[in-house]
């Protein structure tokens, strides 16, 4: 396991789409995802999850519905709406763009400006 | 203030945003134990990974905050939050919220009673299917608009095609034997498809055929369902008992539902006309009501130009009955509630007005305290609300005044509904159906909602555009130029509202004080009415009638504290009457020579027990009988009418029948005397040209006429008023008739005044408070003012200005305001009473005692208010002023 990272301002929303969007899941279920996927190298505060899964819920890009947990217990289910994919790749896209253009800008070297 | 918390907890603890709450506490709390069930699968004991798991989840509380926040509050939430935090700023100023909110009661109070009438008398649509279609036909006589003739009636029935159904009724009134003591009751006497005409169905049994509507069929008989409940005990098997009409045996054929009352007339009864051949062939006698349904292509312009054909007819088939004779139709609602519309009309615009002088009152208010709130709202605003929020949030403000102003205003609407029911004039239709109902609810809401923003709208947009930086450099000093302006312009229109309303007033309140300085035309004091219908089965014979009437008369004249007694055909304010055409022997018997004059058939006591004075030549006596000289008594009109500028006596008129040889063989009345003109018809009414004969010489065919009624009339020595007497004097000398109506004169002429009267009194409460409320408007800005300059003040009066011209600049400020509004509201004035001239008397609309008496009341009223203001200018001191702030 290597060094945790900080997560990016505003890039929580982003993981919870993706996350959601590979399935149905609970709250807790979101966290161990985006854990397993990040290979525990990102460092989500617990509690923070859920006003985000709240304001996404909102604006209408996830839904939920009570359902069974594995070992039997009541839970909350999210899962990904028709505008929350929609939303999911504009992010995705943009992100990369971004992404491009940061990399390239912190690449550049002294003698190529 | 304390509904309103309740309201606002309860919609706090509505069901979704309960569930929301427990849903987001089972959510967490399942994340947290699914997390420590993690920890304890990896070893850790149970309690200390609950203990880890809370740590690593963080504050609970915190997240459960942000998570509602994240939700996103919604408009409703906002728009809540704006109305508590209104609420907590006018809890905080309880003087100006109780003030705005009684001002505002006062002028949403008196709106939404006055509409209640309105609603009720005018605008509901009469109960009958689709009553749009229902046309109300008079005959069209020079400028008058009788009923008519039976003759004309059936030749329209036949002839006329624009009408669905067509029928007629007259109103009459009938003794009633049923179980109980004989009573009178009205009703009409009704063609068969009167019902069909009107749509209606009975709540029991049926109408009456066609069949039953014909001369010698058994009488039967429809009752309306207020009879059948308090006369008859809401008897269930009612339809085909017996009862007596007129000491007639009839049979109940149906029951009408309680809001069957088409001619608005209090019907309690219908029996067929079953008209007579002869009848039929009267085109004589112009007395009915006809209603008809036009056809559902038919418009009112075809019809009556239909009628205008058939009239032109009907004028050459019957020279002598119908010449010069026309048609007019009229929508029903129109002909029965026309008469209602002006003087409704009026106090509606009245409360209008007392609304918006109210509205201004308040946004003047709002507009002082935005100044004292400058500070907080600019804070505000560098806190970062939005100026579309801050417009929102003063709005909102104003929202919870209006609505509970409306509430309290809907509260005091139910008192001063029920006081105008209890005191308003029992002539107006439908004025008792008057009530609080839905409509009147919503009008009140949408009063409300509208006072709010229109005394809101203004304070809210000013205090919304203050720059930051202004108020917070601004001292108290500088006085706010434009805001003056706008506070000036609304007393200025205050002002002037409240002269028009004053104006009105004054006008009705002259024009009642002349009539109550008319002379009536007779000594209306310890005279006693009551009125007597003979029926016909008994009294038919002519002979018969007349010694009854005359047995009553010497029986009633020897009551104890009776002076004397007498019968006429209709007393004076009586209502109804009997016009009849006059031919004046001297001037040629051509029809067009016609003078309609009121027909009274009086006992030869009559004049004598009214006291109408006997202005030349000589009362009747028991002598004039039917086989001497035929004698009439005119009154001065008449007189004045057939011969101006000569001596009556002697001369004679033709009238009220025709002689052996048919209808032009003139029967001459000769003219004994003149008398009095008698204000018949109310005193404020335009006396008729009406003539009197004794009831020994009248046409037997007359007894018809009149229905065999006539009143009872009784001069007292001026003790308690025998009423019970006169009941068993009737009873004993016609049994089972009873004498109803029974009223002292002045009463009669009470009643008949109790319209005018009752416009007049609303309009000066009005008028009153609309003054009382624009010169606290005015005193509210001069003050404001002189608090504002008080720096000004004092740097003046250190410079060297006496008091004497710091309160004249006051007082010139507030009467500059006060004389602005004057000219405007004498402009509107003018405009607006040329409506009321038909509800005046004797005083024109633009009566100069009236402009005056209320321009000086209003600047008297408004030099009051601004003296005080002025007075306080003057004691500021030059010291204290100019180290205020």
């Amino acid at each position: 396991m290597g060094k945790q990272l900080d997560l990016l301002q505003g890039t929580l929303d982003m993981l919870i789409l993706k996350a959601v969007s590979l399935g149905p899941l609970h709250g807790y279920g979101i966290l161990l995802r985006i854990q397993q996927i990040s290979k525990d190298r990102l460092e989500i505060q617990q509690g923070s999850l859920y006003p985000a899964l709240y304001r996404l819920e909102h604006l209408g890009w996830i839904t939920s519905e009570w359902g069974e947990s594995e070992n039997k217990r009541k839970a909350k289910y999210y899962r990904l709406t028709a505008a929350g994919k929609r939303r999911l790749q504009a992010e995705t896209q943009n992100w990369n763009s971004m992404a491009d253009v940061i990399a390239g800008i912190l690449g550049t070297k002294p003698e190529e400006v | 203030m304390i509904c309103w918390s309740r309201l606002r907890s309860w919609l706090r603890a509505t069901h979704h945003r309960s569930r929301m709450e427990s849903e987001m506490d089972a959510e967490l709390r399942f994340h947290i134990e699914a997390l420590a069930a993690d920890l304890v699968r990896s070893g850790v004991s149970r309690q200390e990974a609950l203990r880890r798991a809370r740590l690593e989840f963080g504050a609970i509380e915190r997240v459960k905050e942000e998570g509602r926040e994240a939700r996103g509050i919604s408009f409703v939430d906002e728009m809540m939050q704006d109305l508590h935090y209104g609420q907590r700023v006018l809890s905080k100023s309880p003087g100006f919220a109780v003030v705005a909110v009684l001002t505002l009661a006062l002028g949403i109070g008196a709106t939404t009673a006055i509409f209640s009438v309105v609603n009720a008398v005018l605008m509901r649509p009469l109960a009958m299917e689709d009553p749009s279609r229902v046309v109300y036909l008079q005959e069209q006589w020079r400028d008058l608009f009788p009923g008519v003739s039976v003759g004309n009636f059936a030749d329209l029935k036949r002839q006329s095609t624009s009408f669905a159904k067509l029928c007629a009724s007259n109103n009459a009134s009938f003794n009633l034997e049923a179980r109980e003591l004989p009573e009178r009751v009205d009703g009409e006497i009704a063609t068969a498809d009167y019902f069909a005409t009107f749509g209606v169905q009975p709540i029991a049994g049926r109408f009456f055929t066609v069949d039953e509507d014909k001369p010698g069929q058994a009488r039967v008989v429809v009752i309306s369902e207020r009879l059948w409940r308090t006369r008859l005990r809401a008897d269930p098997s009612v339809v085909g008992q017996p009862i007596r009409i007129n000491g007639m045996p009839a049979t109940v054929v149906g029951v009408m539902p309680k809001s069957f009352d088409p001619l608005l007339g209090n019907s309690d009864l219908w029996i067929p006309a079953a008209y007579t051949a002869e009848q039929l062939a009267d085109h004589d006698d112009h007395y009915l009501n006809v209603v008809g349904r036009l056809k559902a292509n038919v418009s009112l312009a075809q019809a009556q130009s239909e009628l205008n054909v058939i009239a032109q007819r009907l004028q050459q088939q019957y020279p002598l009955d119908d010449q010069d004779r026309g048609f007019r139709l009229q929508p029903l609602a129109t002909a029965l509630l026309g008469d209602q519309r002006l003087g409704l009309r009026m106090m509606l615009a009245a409360v209008g007005f007392l609304l918006l002088i109210a509205c201004a009152n308040i946004a003047n208010l709002q507009l002082t305290r935005s100044r004292s709130r400058q500070k907080e709202i600019a804070m505000r605003a560098a806190l970062g609300a939005s100026p579309r929020r801050i417009v929102r949030q003063l709005l909102a403000e104003n929202l919870v005044l209006g609505l509970v102003g409306g509430v309290v205003g809907v509260l005091l609407a139910y008192w001063a509904l029920s006081w105008i029911m209890a005191h308003g004039p029992a002539e107006m239709p439908r004025l008792d159906q008057s009530r609080i109902d839905a409509s009147t609810l919503a009008f009140a809401c949408a009063v409300a909602l509208f006072s709010s923003f229109f005394f809101g709208l203004a304070p809210a947009l000013r205090s919304a555009s203050t720059r930051l930086n202004e108020v917070f450099k601004m001292g108290s000093s500088t006085s706010g130029g434009t805001r003056d302006r706008v506070r000036s312009l609304l007393v200025v229109l205050e002002v002037s509202l409240a002269l028009i309303l004053m104006v009105g007033a004054g006008l009705l309140v002259r024009s009642a004080l002349l009539v109550s300085h008319v002379d009536p035309g007779f000594d209306t004091s310890n005279v006693v009415v009551g009125r007597v219908g003979l029926p016909d089965p008994g009294y038919h014979d002519p002979a018969v009638a007349r010694q009854t009437f005359e047995r009553m008369i010497t029986v009633a004249a020897a009551l104890p504290g009776v002076e004397s007694a007498a019968v006429v055909s209709r007393a004076p304010l009586a209502g109804g009457g009997s016009s009849n055409g006059l031919l004046a022997e001297d001037q040629g018997l051509d029809l067009s020579n016609l003078v309609n004059s009121q027909l009274q058939i009086i006992s030869p006591s009559y004049l004598s027990t009214a006291r109408v004075p006997l202005k030349a030549g000589r009362d009747f006596t028991p002598q004039d009988r039917r086989d001497r000289t035929l004698v009439a008594i005119v009154n001065e009109t008449l007189a004045r009418t057939i011969w101006p500028g000569e001596n009556p006596i002697g001369k004679r008129f033709a009238c009220c029948e025709a002689g052996p040889k048919g209808r032009m063989d003139p029967v001459w009345h000769e003219v004994v005397g003149v008398v009095a003109d008698v204000r018949a018809w109310g005193l404020d009414h335009q006396v008729q040209p009406e003539f009197y004969i004794p009831i020994a010489q009248m046409p037997p065919s007359a007894w018809d006429w009149i229905g065999r009624t006539m009143d009872l009339v009784v001069r007292t020595g001026g003790g308690v008023v025998p009423v019970h007497e006169l009941q068993s004097v009737v009873a004993s000398v016609a049994p089972a008739v009873p004498i109803y109506r029974l009223s002292t004169m002045q009463q009669k002429i009470s009643s008949t005044l109790e319209r005018s009267h009752f416009d007049t009194f609303l309009l000066a409460i009005f008028a009153t408070t609309a003054l009382l409320l624009s010169s606290v408007g005015i005193y509210g800005v001069l003050s404001n003012i002189v608090t504002q300059r008080t720096r000004d003040i004092g740097i003046r009066m250190a410079l060297g200005a006496s008091q004497a011209q710091i309160a004249w600049d006051v007082l010139g400020f507030g009467m500059r305001l006060a004389s602005i509004g004057l000219v405007l509201g004498l402009v509107g004035a003018l405009a607006a009473t040329r409506l009321l001239s038909s509800l005046l008397y004797r005083v024109r609309p633009t009566d100069t005692i009236t402009f005056t008496a209320v321009s000086v009341i209003l600047l008297v009223v408004a030099l009051m208010a601004s003296y005080l203001p002025a007075r306080r200018a003057t004691r500021v001191d030059p010291m204290v002023a100019l180290r205020y702030e």
